[in-house]
């Protein structure tokens, strides 16, 4: 009680030096959090964009079907495999695909293209592409062979809205079909990558043109919480051992790639402000006991053991994270609430050709909170030990000499 | 019967060139109840030799007993212990804790003994009162002056009924009416409670109301008259 007395009325003693250490450390909390919430939020967006337009939550197909788009390679049973999800009451909507990997041809260009068929009033469920046509409309059209393709290959194959189109495919049986389309809407997702690949026709124009009358090669579910994804997947991976039933996070190794790269930039960031933060309070803590060479020499002499001036300063230290943290913490709070809500503005820094939204809502999620947090707590209090150890190096003789 | 011991007792510095004897074989012994000054000229070893005593340094060789207890066979935590039960010292300067006021001061000691509060208390303003210091207790020690300041530390030495009080020039920074009143409050002390006074001066007027002076000279002692 004694030492937590007169380290309380230490601190007050030099206020400015106090001050700079409560700053550094409600700003390097304020860093840590703010900084992983940006990293966190700009992730989040992109899974999100990522999982509501391209991926859904989970997608089946045969195995291997996704290795060369085989033609061959669909689920004949692709309705009950669909309706078995559909009875789940954790999913939301399903949808059923036919994908050909083909030649798409105009008067311009030829070239390669993810055609994929679709049922619209199922697919509008699982993904949000038809919210981003931004001329025409997805498939309200009464145009017998309706397609929609994105900006970019509009662009690239010289063709507008009402242009025909040419696509050539092989059937089940390996044979190659051509079939003409007409352009009845043109969307942009965003993302140059998938805009460039991936077009849309009806899912039965596409059984025609693989000449089946049933099945698909992929579906696509949506479920109520895309933190099922994993459980759900493996359940139906187990009845259907003969299909491939994934996860939205092992459909794409890129963004497997990407969550494991952005949270290495989050142990960065957080390590140099923890860094930093250290070498401050090593600092201002060292100047603290230094200054102090003659007092804890006289406190060693009159019968203060080691144990309690080691306390003593490390109390200092604590106290001054007490005071600190929680500011650090509103701070954080507030900024990460008030931007969270109203976005950051970056359209000037061109996340966006990587597939990047302009704005970043930062975002952190409670177990991150508290992990920075504790990290911050920990260094600091950590950062006070080595001046702690050096008062207790002082030689009373030798700092009371000095006197 | 004797408080304080030495045999012998050598300090030699063999940092420079030439190694320094700071105490060279001092034999002496301090009786309880005495008050004694320690003179010499400047480098003469007073203040080597009082920190070996207070258990602060140790000897390169020989013996110091306090109480019968040899200090230099005791490892630095029980040294520690040892100088907060049985030494009070009282230094030049920087004795008191600026964060805490006169009363505060004089009860730090007892708060690291772990005396009960209603006992701690009652020494302190005991203390306080004989120092005459009742009106400061209240203020820390920037708010007073040095004469003040140093009769806290004559109470906080004091509090815990050591075996003898050590003071290392303690009236170097005061001016003479001050030195003489500290001088007169130990005396006091001595005479009255029998606390035994080791302290070490250059003042002529301290000198003179010492009852005995040992005087030292490169380390040895040269003179060593009662009075
Ligand atoms: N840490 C040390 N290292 C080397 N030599 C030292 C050390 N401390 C003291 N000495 C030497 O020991 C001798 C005695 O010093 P000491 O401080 O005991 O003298 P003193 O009588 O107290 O002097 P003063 O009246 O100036 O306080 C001096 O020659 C001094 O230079
Ligand atoms: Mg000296």
């Amino acid at each position: 009680m004694l030492l937590v007395k007169i380290a309380w009325k230490n601190i007050w003693r030099n206020k400015v030096r106090s001050f700079v250490v409560i700053t550094a450390i409600s700003l390097g909390l304020w860093a840590g959090v703010f900084g992983s919430a940006f990293v966190q939020g700009m992730m989040k967006s992109k899974v999100e964009d990522v999982i509501q337009t391209e991926m859904s939550h989970i997608q089946v197909h045969v195995p291997k079907f996704r290795d060369e788009y085989d033609g061959s390679l669909y689920m004949k049973n692709g309705a009950e495999v669909a309706n078995a999800f559909r009875s789940e009451a954790a999913v939301e909507a399903v949808s059923e695909r036919m994908i050909s990997m083909g030649g798409l041809a105009s008067s311009r260009k030829n070239g390669m293209i993810k055609l994929v068929g679709v049922n619209p009033d199922d697919e509008k469920k699982v993904s949000d592409i038809y919210t981003k046509v931004i001329e025409g409309s997805y498939f309200e059209s009464t145009k017998k062979r309706p397609i929609v393709l994105s900006e970019k290959t509009a662009e690239e194959y010289g063709v507008k809205m009402n242009s025909k189109i040419i696509f050539k495919m092989l059937d089940v049986e390996g044979q190659m079909t051509d079939i003409a389309f007409k352009v009845v809407g043109i969307y942009n997702s965003g993302n140059p990558m998938y805009d460039k690949m991936t077009a849309f026709v009806k899912l039965d124009q596409m059984r025609q043109g693989y000449g089946i009358e049933t099945g698909s090669n992929e579906i696509a579910v949506w479920l109520n919480d895309h933190n099922q994804s994993e459980a759900i997947a493996d359940s139906f991976q187990e009845n259907y051992s003969d299909l491939e039933v994934l996860p939205w996070l092992d459909l794409s190794p890129g963004m497997r790639m990407m969550i494991e790269a952005f949270d290495t930039y989050l142990f960065i960031i957080v390590g140099i402000i923890l860094v930093a933060l250290l070498f401050s309070i090593v600092n201002t803590m060292l100047m603290a006991v230094l200054e102090r060479v003659r007092e804890i020499g006289m406190l060693m002499a009159i019968g203060m053991t080691k144990n309690r001036v080691f306390k003593m300063i490390m109390y200092e230290t604590v106290f001054m994270t007490m005071i600190g943290a929680p500011i650090g913490l509103l701070l954080s709070g507030l900024t990460v609430g008030y931007f969270g809500k109203n976005g950051i503005d970056l359209s000037g820094a061109a996340y966006e050709t990587q597939g990047f939204g302009s704005t970043v809502f930062p975002y952190l999620d409670t177990e991150s909170y508290i992990n920075v947090t504790i990290m911050v707590l920990f260094m600091a209090i950590l950062a006070a030990v080595y001046p702690a150890l050096k008062a207790l190096s002082l030689k009373p003789v030798e700092a009371i000499r000095k006197i | 019967m004797s408080v304080i011991q030495t045999n012998n007792l050598t300090k030699v510095y063999d940092e420079g060139p030439i190694p320094v004897h700071a105490v060279n074989h001092v034999t002496v012994n301090i009786e309880e109840g005495e008050f004694t000054a320690v003179v010499g000229p400047s480098g003469s070893g007073k203040t080597t030799l009082l920190n070996i005593v207070g258990g602060l340094d140790r000897p390169t060789s020989g013996s110091v007993k306090v109480d019968g207890v040899e200090l230099s066979s005791m490892n630095e935590s029980n040294l520690i212990k040892f100088r907060l039960e049985h030494i009070g010292f009282v230094f030049q300067s920087y004795n008191l804790i600026p964060v805490l006021t006169a009363k505060e001061n004089t009860e730090f000691i007892m708060l690291l003994q772990g005396t009960p509060e209603k006992q701690r208390t009652e020494r302190v303003m005991k203390l306080l009162d004989e120092v005459g210091i009742v009106e400061q207790a209240d203020k820390r020690p920037s708010e007073m002056s040095g004469g003040q300041q140093q009769r806290v530390a004559v109470a906080r030495a004091l509090a815990s009924r050591p075996k003898f009080v050590l003071a290392d020039e303690p009236t170097a920074n005061l001016d003479s009416k001050s030195a003489e009143n500290l001088l007169d409050l130990m005396l006091k002390l001595n005479q009255e409670e029998n606390v035994t006074f080791i302290f070490s001066t250059h003042d002529q007027r301290v000198i003179d109301r010492a009852r005995r002076v040992i005087t030292l000279e490169d380390g040895k002692i040269v003179k060593d008259e009662k009075r």
